[in-house]
């Protein structure tokens, strides 16, 4: 049993605070805790786990804080390892190892149990979670999804009664998430404590005993399992989630190849590594529309973004701009892509310069007009690395507009996005629209394509299988 | 690097490994006569194509073959400038020649799971082999990284000096937050136990590993005696 | 600075840190030790090169990890990794391990936070990578007597004592200490300029 009492906390930097928490989790219960991003939901996991106040430096904690009778602030971490489990939101993070069965025995590992023990644990894992796939690999070699369900299996062979979970579904797609609510499932069928800190929970409804909906540190309300169920969507926007229903998504396809305005790919084919990825890929983006690119994870997005960008040369096939053939270099210098992981496109020290690189003989006016366009106006002296997650995407495409690229991708922008920002990046880039750019989005979000796309291309008639 | 391969290949312990690398060492440093050095080189490459590192035992014997004729062939009858810059160089490959198949073994056949549990079987402290080993696993993630950054780069069409800027500031920043992520995931799983650590993994020297390491003392005591 | 634990013990946190900032810092040492396999003049200069670049990934490690045994870590693994794949004789990991005792002296005793401290610290450390070349200088007998038999010239003979000359003994020596104060210098840059803005240190 969880108990939490009277909890404030504040961190040492700015980061957000927990007041006057008081909450008790019973053995078994699988319980939600959900709101807007920075509302604290994931400082209260940390309550759980003893990331605080074991790991977090400096910060002010009142209250108690009791695991399974276990005071946490007094009880070492690797004593609340033995009972609480920990997923969280970044499988490229998580892991300790390079092959998959020393990761899933890592917490055995550590605890000391004997080798016997180990490979029992071991293999109840693997047929509890059925993830014999993912046995035997080099974690280097998986995907997104397969890493958090290792990492999860990983935590499951400590045998913990709690499970804590971060935001576990940010970084996953459908497939991903659904593999996700059958290893819950089965948690749960064992009686065990689910804790999971989320926005995005269309995949759990059914499981969620209680949801407690936190906002600016303090619990707003506690809503029983089937009040939650029984949410209307006005309801649940103004609390800032996801949709609770499974999205779906109704766009129209995308246009054939051979546009003579915009951006035109016709018969496209790229290998990776030398296994081809896909083949005979074709469509059309006209200027001012916005097109969506789904598939599953392994279809080819990422290489074929990567194509379009001039990062690769395609094996064959033509990519034309405006009836104009580009070769990769050319390519290169026409689009931009706003990656997955925005902290690796931006270089400068300050918002300003950052700008000025992007483009050097820009005059000072035209950068402020952006600046402004994109609420940055304000942050410009501020270092890149330190603005907020949106802040620094719009800073990207920010770069991108100043460096007049035609063609915009976005490579998964609303990852681990709540509503509101969902929203916010979804306006962003309709607002683009009115730049006359190719705009491509590559994503698994339909609640995001849904509303920012005017047509849809689905990867999987191209892709080759290569597993 | 990955479990695979017991199929008609040589396994060796991964302490034998080791050790035979410390073995490899001595000789390097005592041996004097050719012969000795040739016929040491030609066990040690002969027991890595046992193991399965046929293609780099190629490689590698025709890069000992080539030191060779430099020394002895060319060096000697060609331009000097040819002989001054290299022969220095060349002298030393030939000299760690030993180590570098050893070297090629450790990296192309024993996974960095069982180097781990060799060192901890040898008592050596969870200090050194938590960072060795995070050190190792970050390599690729490393490669990953840059990769993106790279990729970024040329999207932003960044040239000259400014490449090197451009490219250390994030890593570093990745590899600030990575820290903070994996020892997150790390200590929720209990890494700052106590306790000795334990290992799925059985690890017991094998008929291979003595006459392996007997061959190898054997050379070492031949190499200090009569070199 | 930020807030640093009280605790003096390596936790959890600080060995990963440590192993993270270890293999950036292999990674770069490594790329010029490929250098140096194309001159023995680069090869001997090649520490001090390193020192020039590699001073970013301690800089940040000592920054983070204000503790006793950070240093000597990173130079220990770096030399084993070396040891390892067979590259480097047992003279690197005799010349890491000394030379980061005395970097981790030095550090303690200016406390862990000063940037004077953590320069001499980090020259000490670069030096540690002269034990690559070193052993031309151990074994010049050796490999003099050696190339003689083989019948090589008299003035070659000389022209290869003059490259592993005592005087070139000096400049091995020396390049790391002019390389690591401009690497202590140019990591000071980088920190002034971004990694205190971006709130990392």
């Amino acid at each position: 049993m969880i108990q939490i009492q009277d909890v404030s906390f504040e961190y040492e930097k700015e980061q957000g605070t927990l007041s006057h928490i008081d909450l008790n989790i019973y053995q078994g219960e699988c319980v939600v805790l959900t709101g807007e991003s920075g509302c604290g939901k994931t400082t209260v996991t940390k309550l759980i786990n003893g990331l605080i106040p074991h790991f977090v430096e400096g910060g002010t904690l009142s209250g108690r804080a009791i695991v399974n009778g276990m005071e946490v602030p007094k009880t070492e971490m690797y004593r609340l390892a033995e009972q609480v489990g920990s997923v969280f939101q970044n499988p490229k993070s998580q892991f300790f190892n390079i092959d998959s069965d020393s990761e899933i025995t890592f917490g055995l590992e550590n605890a000391g149990v004997e080798p016997k023990k180990i490979k029992e644990r071991y293999e109840a894992t693997v047929s509890a979670l059925k993830i014999q796939s993912l046995l035997g690999r080099n974690i280097f070699s998986m995907s997104g999804g397969e890493k958090q369900s290792l990492a999860f299996a990983s935590v499951y062979a400590m045998n913990p009664s709690v499970f804590v979970l971060d935001e576990p579904t940010a970084n996953l797609d459908a497939d991903a998430i659904d593999t996700l609510r059958q290893q819950i499932i089965q948690i749960k069928k064992e009686g065990r404590t689910v804790v999971i800190a989320e926005h995005r929970l269309y995949f759990l409804m059914d499981l969620i005993d209680r949801a407690i909906f936190i906002q600016k540190g303090k619990i707003v309300q506690i809503f029983s399992g089937n009040e939650f169920r029984s949410l209307s969507d006005e309801q649940r926007i103004r609390m800032g989630l996801r949709g609770l229903v499974h999205p779906v998504m109704e766009l129209p396809p995308a246009d054939l190849p051979g546009a003579q305005e915009g951006l035109s790919v016709e018969n496209l084919s790229c290998a990776f590594d030398k296994q081809p990825v896909f083949s005979g890929l074709g469509f059309s983006a006209k200027r001012g529309e916005v097109l969506g690119i789904v598939g599953h994870n392994g279809a080819g997005k990422t290489t074929m973004t990567r194509c379009l960008c001039g990062l690769l040369k395609e094996v064959n096939g033509t990519v034309r701009l405006d009836g104009q053939t580009l070769k990769a270099k050319q390519r290169n210098k026409a689009s931009f892509c706003v990656m997955q992981d925005v902290n690796h496109q931006l270089f400068s020290d300050s918002v300003w310069n950052e700008c000025e690189l992007a483009q050097p003989d820009c005059p000072p006016e035209r950068i402020e007009e952006i600046l402004r366009s994109f609420y940055l106006l304000d942050f410009k002296d501020r270092h890149p690395m330190a603005l907020s997650g949106g802040q620094k995407q719009r800073l990207a495409v920010a770069t991108a507009i100043l460096s007049n690229k035609d063609v915009l991708v976005f490579d998964e922008p609303t990852s681990g996005l709540d509503y509101h920002r969902m929203l916010e990046v979804s306006n962003m880039i309709r607002k683009l629209n009115d730049e006359n750019k190719v705009i491509i989005i590559v994503s698994h979000d339909f609640e995001f394509l849904g509303r920012t796309c005017d047509k849809i291309f689905d990867m999987e008639g191209c892709s080759i299988e290569r597993r | 690097m990955n479990g695979a391969g017991k199929k008609h290949t040589l396994r060796f312990d991964p302490r034998t490994e080791l050790l035979l690398l410390v073995l490899a060492n001595i000789v390097a440093f005592t041996q004097h006569s050719v012969w000795v050095e040739i016929t040491w080189v030609i066990f040690l490459l002969l027991l890595i194509v046992a193991c399965g590192c046929q293609k780099s035992a190629g490689k590698l014997a025709i890069a000992f073959g080539i030191c060779l004729a430099l020394q002895y062939y060319v060096f000697p009858n060609g331009p000097e400038i040819l002989a001054s810059s290299f022969t220095i160089i060349v002298s030393y490959a030939r000299k760690i020649f030993p180590c570098l198949i050893v070297g090629t073994m450790v990296l192309q056949k024993t996974p960095v799971r069982e180097l781990m549990v060799a060192l901890r079987k040898w008592h050596i402290p969870q200090g050194l082999i938590i960072p060795l080993s995070v050190t190792v696993r970050y390599f690729p993630a490393l490669k990953e990284e840059t990769g993106y950054i790279r990729d970024a780069m040329k999207l932003r069409n960044i040239h000259g000096v400014q490449k090197i800027e451009c490219l250390l500031v994030p890593t570093m920043i990745s590899a600030t937050t990575t820290a903070e992520e994996l020892s997150a995931a790390a200590v929720t799983r209990g890494i700052e136990n106590p306790a000795p650590k334990t290992s799925m993994i059985e690890m017991k020297f094998g008929v291979q590993d003595f006459l392996c390491l007997a061959v190898g003392v054997v050379f070492c005591i031949i190499s200090i005696t009569v070199g | 600075m930020s807030e640093v634990s009280t605790d003096k013990k390596l936790k959890g946190k600080d060995l990963i840190t440590i192993g993270i900032f270890s293999a950036i810092y292999f990674v770069i040492n490594f790329a010029f030790m490929l250098l140096g396999g194309i001159h023995p003049v680069l090869w001997m200069l090649m520490p001090g090169f390193i020192a020039v670049f590699a001073g970013i990934p301690f800089m940040l490690m000592v920054a983070k990890v204000q503790k006793l045994g950070a240093v000597f870590l990173m130079g220990l693994i770096t030399a084993l990794i070396y040891f390892a794949t067979g590259q480097f004789t047992l003279v690197i990991l005799i010349s890491m391990a000394s030379t980061c005792i005395l970097a981790e002296v030095v550090r303690a005793v200016t406390k862990y936070n000063s940037f004077k401290g953590n320069s001499i610290a980090y020259v000490i450390f670069s030096m540690g990578m002269v034990g690559s070349p070193l052993p031309i200088w151990l074994f010049k007998a050796d490999f003099l007597a050696q190339i003689t038999e083989q019948g090589m010239p008299a003035d070659y003979v000389a022209a290869v004592e003059a490259l592993s000359s005592n005087a070139m003994l000096i400049v091995l020596f020396v390049a790391p200490i002019i390389g690591g104060i401009i690497g202590a210098f140019i990591a000071r840059g980088l920190f002034k300029k971004h990694f205190v803005k971006a709130g990392i240190v």
